[in-house]
């Protein structure tokens, strides 16, 4: 066991935590919040695999996951701000239009 | 020391990440997220992904998380104290099916064998410099687009309707 596997344990578990705060949480602020532990755990995993392997493709697509998630995060929370002025919508369980 | 600074970054990392997912107060939250940009940064610095580790700290710890504590102050939290914590139901179906998948990729890591291209980059911010604007010119200009997109798309979300 190396030092790049512990760290892929790691972002594997990071992933997945993110994975159980979208499922669990309730608020929708800490669900977006959890999103982004997500793409972290994702971008740990391609910083260590890269250099397991040695070489700098992981991080050129690791700078393109911070791209996209600082835009996630802009559009995300536009929705999120824009639901509760027009609905008053807080939570993730009263957002259930297309499920009635 | 390697082992001795990989167990402090991960505790702490994995210290914040229980902040991040049980604290009620969605300050809390942010702010244990905040620790943990921070412990991530320093795995960065670690694995040395220098370049990564710098832009980690000013994305994440400045950018986007300037953007929650905005949203944050915009939203009167005294009303809506209703949707605090989590959803128990889902917490305890939900963990024993995430431990079994973590098991699964943790055996698959710790079996599994990697190819090695064997090259050791020695100056990683270089590199990564010259490959971003030569081979990944394409893909960047994109990313800069979609950004523009992100932008255009959270202005017409927020603005105010009559």
């Amino acid at each position: 066991m190396t030092i790049e596997k512990a760290y892929m344990l790691i972002s594997v578990f990071l992933f997945l935590s993110g994975l159980f705060g979208v499922i669990i949480r309730k608020n929708l602020i800490t669900l977006l919040i959890s999103t982004e532990l997500m793409l972290n755990g994702v971008n740990l995993a391609l910083v260590s695999v890269d250099r397991l392997v040695g070489g700098i493709e992981g991080q050129v697509f690791a700078l393109f996951i911070l791209a996209i998630a600082a835009s996630e995060v802009a559009v995300g929370l536009g929705l999120i701000v824009a639901l509760f002025r027009l609905k008053g919508y807080e939570g993730s369980s009263e957002i259930t239009h297309l499920r009635d | 020391m390697e082992w001795l600074i990989f167990a402090f970054l991960s505790t702490w990392a994995v210290l914040s990440v229980m902040g991040v997912l049980f604290l009620k107060n969605p300050v809390h939250a942010l702010l244990s997220f905040v620790s943990l940009i921070l412990a991530v940064a320093g795995m960065f610095l670690h694995l040395r992904a220098e370049l990564l580790a710098g832009l980690q700290l000013i994305i994440y710890a400045v950018a986007i998380v300037v953007f929650y504590v905005l949203v944050i102050t915009t939203i009167p939290w005294e009303k809506v104290k209703r949707f605090e914590g989590f959803y128990k139901r889902e917490f305890f179906l939900g963990f024993p099916i995430l431990l079994l998948s973590f098991a699964l990729f943790a055996y698959a890591i710790l079996k599994g064998n990697f190819a090695s291209v064997g090259l050791e980059v020695k100056d990683n911010v270089k590199e990564v410099g010259k490959s971003l604007f030569t081979t990944y010119l394409l893909p960047l200009e994109v990313a800069s687009v979609i950004l523009l997109t992100a932008m255009i798309g959270a202005i017409l979300l927020g603005r105010k309707e009559e």
